[in-house]
């Protein structure tokens, strides 16, 4: 098993708003080895996005703080770096890309002018190495005509080509660490497709760690190796990707999992998870998923769970993961609301 | 179900001019929808699937006469939709309605829940005073929310509930047909199967006929009983949801449904990549729209030259089962 390259430690990022405070991150912990996807999975409001910009120290602050918790990146905590130290890792040690390009690039520059910004700025280059390099990563994601797409501006892309863009910037000083938020849900299935495979084979060519923030189990299943399941703020269940499917041990995975559609599948109704996302300023009392749960019992509403480890590599928060575990219970309880 | 279908859509067009320059001359056309043609029987559902740009919302809003059809004719019961005056229009939307993708943009942050749906009471004369309040609470309790939620504010809700508002809205008035344009994919999803199963409930409980319009095939797939798959302004394929799924003809079709992500890691698909972007549909490509990102046509270059030759007609190669594709 390779090691660990990054790994978040009972981080706890809280915003303070005129409402009273939002703990939009509370808790969470997980770990990114060398070369593999973690994928973040969530609803609305999970904190799965706090999470991945907090690694970066990119939350808005105010109203955001990281109130406590350890981001070790090759086992030295980025939070306790100098600002400027931190611009060394972000961009070139870490990188990120966004659910919408457009709002990230920059739309007065050329496209090869901001990928060569990055390595002139990280890694000194002069501005025709830059360039080339530029022209270089553009070729590596796919985009035909390179020379020519390093001249143009953002706007003359279709939307699946700006993605790449973002990715041959992101990916333009080789970084270890990728942070990849809802990176294909602004683009059309079959674009998605085309990205999903790049960033397959680029994390194989660079041997690079992805971390994956997404809602979509599909892309889940075809990219992670590891997933993390994100609920109101904490991680519910983190488990390797054959696990998290087959023998879901959290009623919240095990829900959403009963409750897809599934091509080739055919039911009258869909299982559903009752009730509403909750709203991240009100999380409910004791587990936060007790009043969607549909196996919850007293001790939910009152005590929360610790995160308990069902088997090697597989944790769950929940009092009854080990009945989930063991199969005598069905965590998504054959509701229909 | 009689042999008359409820919905008869036959060579609809939708374009738009293209304006340039300071006298606003037209350019160009871009042609959103460009000769479509399909039915729906009454209680049946249609899905209606593409990517973005490929004329499915269009289509659902030109059938309403919420964007003005270009040509072609939209048969609703048997009446003309298209050649319909106001006055007229406004006594056939009673009988058609539309749920938006997005229910906060398209509910009135500024009118309570109840004043909303008394609006659309008033207006088709149905219901006033203590009956509307009545009929309010009855079409709150219909979609799943409590009669107290009348007098709240669409922000007071979740987006899985205000999806419930849009939805009891368009039951106001009582209608035989739902435009359903990407209702569940703004949702959470959770929330998702919650309002998949409350539109099939409704379906059955009321006899409604739907058009789902959505990319997700997934769910398409599960609410639709046939389906067709629209690219830069045309039907490709047309079929029962079974030949569809089951049987795949039009290149298209079958890079779509390799493209979905299957939510089972054990099942890693091999997928049809697709090359190259979706073209301008102001500019469609010669021959088979399809035809520069067709792997069909770009494997073997005696196809492609028909590809490119000529654009092909839907054709019926099965029973109900349509493509246009020389090569299916």
């Amino acid at each position: 098993m390779s090691e660990t390259i990054l790994e978040v430690r009972g981080l706890h990022t809280h915003f303070f708003t005129e409402e009273g405070v939002v703990r939009a991150v509370d808790g969470v912990s997980y770990a990114l080895r060398a070369g593999e996807t973690l994928a973040v999975v969530g609803e609305s409001g999970s904190g799965k996005s706090v999470t991945a910009l907090s690694i970066l120290r990119l939350v808005a602050s105010p109203p955001g703080r990281i109130v406590s918790g350890e981001i070790l990146f090759r086992g030295a905590d980025l939070l306790k770096l100098a600002e400027g130290d931190m611009r060394k890792i972000r961009g070139r040690r870490i990188s990120m890309i966004f659910q919408e390009p457009m709002t990230s690039l920059n739309p007065v520059h050329t496209c090869g002018a901001q990928i060569a910004e990055v390595v002139e700025l990280h890694e000194g280059l002069s501005r025709d190495a830059a360039h080339a390099r530029a022209i270089e990563m553009l070729k590596l994601v796919g985009i035909p005509s390179p020379e020519q797409r390093a001249n143009e501006y953002p706007h003359q892309l279709s939307g699946g080509m700006r993605q790449r863009v973002m990715i041959a910037m992101a990916l333009a000083c080789r970084p270890d660490v990728l942070i990849a938020d809802e990176p294909t849900t602004a683009l059309d299935v079959t674009i998605q497709a085309q990205i999903l495979e790049l960033l397959a084979r680029l994390r194989r060519e660079l041997g690079m760690a992805v971390l994956l923030v997404t809602h979509d189990l599909g892309v889940v299943a075809e990219t992670a190796d590891h997933v993390a399941v994100m609920y109101a703020g904490q991680v519910v269940e983190h488990a390797g990707v054959r696990e998290v499917f087959a023998r879901p041990c959290h009623p919240y995975t095990a829900g959403l999992l009963a409750s897809l559609p599934r091509m080739g599948e055919r039911r009258e109704r869909l299982r559903v998870i009752p009730g509403n996302v909750p709203n991240p300023a009100r999380f409910p009392s004791g587990c936060r998923f007790h009043p969607r749960c549909p196996v919850a019992i007293d001790r939910c509403r009152t005590e929360a769970p610790e995160v308990v480890t069902i088997a090697e590599g597989h944790d769950s928060r929940c009092w009854r993961a080990a009945e989930l575990a063991a199969g005598t219970l069905d965590g998504a309880g054959g509701t229909r609301a | 179900m009689s042999d008359q279908p409820l919905l008869d859509v036959r060579d609809l067009r939708v374009h738009y001019p293209i304006r340039q320059g300071v006298f606003s001359r037209v350019t160009g056309q871009v042609r959103a929808v460009d000769g479509v043609s399909f039915t729906i029987g009454k209680g049946e559902t249609l899905g209606l699937v593409g990517e973005s740009g490929c004329g499915k919302t269009t289509t659902g809003r030109a059938i309403l006469r919420l964007v003005e059809p270009t040509s072609g004719t939209v048969r609703f019961g048997g009446e003309d939709v298209t050649a319909l005056d106001r006055a007229s229009l406004r006594r056939m939307r009673r009988r058609m309605q539309i749920v938006f993708q997005d229910p906060y943009s398209s509910l009135n942050p500024r009118l309570t829940v109840g004043s909303m749906l008394g609006e659309a009471l008033e207006i088709h004369d149905l219901a006033r005073g203590q009956a509307a309040q009545d009929r309010i609470a009855e079409l709150l309790r219909t979609v799943g929310l409590s009669p107290d939620h009348a007098r709240r504010y669409p922000h007071e809700f979740s987006g899985g509930q205000r999806q419930r508002i849009g939805i009891a809205r368009a039951l106001a008035v009582e209608p035989e047909f739902l435009v359903l344009d990407e209702p569940v994919s703004a949702l959470d999803v959770s929330i998702q199967a919650q309002v998949v199963n409350l539109l099939q409930e409704l379906q059955e409980r009321f006899g409604l006929t739907y058009l789902f319009v959505a990319h997700d095939l997934s769910v398409v797939e599960h609410i639709s009983t046939r389906v067709a798959v629209m690219y830069l302004g045309r039907i490709v394929e047309i079929a029962s949801r079974d030949a569809l799924y089951g049987d795949a003809r039009h290149p298209y079709t079958k890079a779509l449904l390799s493209a979905a992500p299957v939510p089972d890691p054990t099942r890693r698909s091999e997928r049809i990549v697709l090359t190259g972007d979706v073209p301008s549909p102001a500019q469609p490509p010669q021959g088979c729209r399809f035809h520069p990102r067709c792997f069909v046509a770009q494997a073997d270059p005696a196809k492609l030259e028909r590809c490119r030759a000529a654009e092909p007609e839907l054709r019926e190669i099965a029973p109900g089962h349509w493509v246009s594709c020389h090569h299916a």
